[in-house]
């Protein structure tokens, strides 16, 4: 479930191509509807974010073409 | 090196298990103050390291009593779960002794677990681990 960043990441979906075009591989941080800047690490942007918005939901993604998902070997996890 | 070295009786059974506390990260933290809001004390957790785990993971009752607010969505596999969306959030992982670190956490159930937080191979990658299994004792070194 994504429910709290679902306005974020169709903000992400919508302006792909261009991200792609200018930032593919950086961090990009959305509020909303808001592309508010491109990072290098995760964790900058992660930064930026408490920084600029204070504690609420907003989304840090890298830029690629294809995701890779996270692995996780074993059913520890329940989902 | 910090470090710290645990010995379980049941170690098989249990897997490497380690008493520790998630906390808000830093920029969370100076977020809160800013605002005048109180900052949630850290919370404890046992954790089971895991060397399987791409990532950390947290239950959600620790999201709920840290009030955290998520900075992203991961795409996860399991043995039986296949590109499932968890949330992420910027914690703070603090072991004994001192020793810890931010790490961006999944949120996951962790149904049926005894186990509130898996340290994932984000952490381990910042350490050294060594499994004894005769002695029946794990240390893990930053």
């Amino acid at each position: 479930m994504s429910g709290p960043l679902d306005k974020e990441l169709a903000t992400y979906s919508t302006k792909l191509a261009n991200l792609l075009a200018t930032s593919e591989g950086k961090f990009v941080i959305i509020h909303d509807d808001d592309v508010l800047g491109t990072f290098d690490t995760q964790m900058d942007a992660i930064a930026m974010g408490y920084r600029e918005l204070g504690n609420v939901a907003f989304l840090v993604k890298q830029v690629t073409k294809t995701e890779t998902p996270l692995n996780f070997v074993s059913n520890v996890l329940g989902i | 090196m910090p470090s710290f070295t645990t010995q379980l009786p049941d170690l098989q059974a249990t897997g490497p298990l380690v008493e520790m506390h998630v906390g808000l990260a830093n920029e969370a933290v100076e977020a809160l103050k800013k605002n005048g809001t109180a900052i949630p004390n850290p919370v404890s957790a046992t954790a089971l390291i895991d060397t399987g785990a791409t990532a950390s993971v947290i239950h959600p009752d620790i999201v709920k009593q840290l009030g955290l607010k998520p900075v992203g969505v991961a795409n996860v596999c399991t043995a039986s779960a296949d590109n499932v969306k968890c949330l992420q959030y910027a914690v703070l992982l603090m072991f004994a002794n001192g020793v810890g670190g931010p790490v961006i956490a999944l949120e996951a159930p962790l149904k049926g677990q005894q186990i509130q937080c898996l340290i994932g191979r984000d952490v381990l990658s910042h350490a050294v681990m060594i499994y004894n299994g005769y002695m029946k004792q794990f240390t893990l070194s930053f």
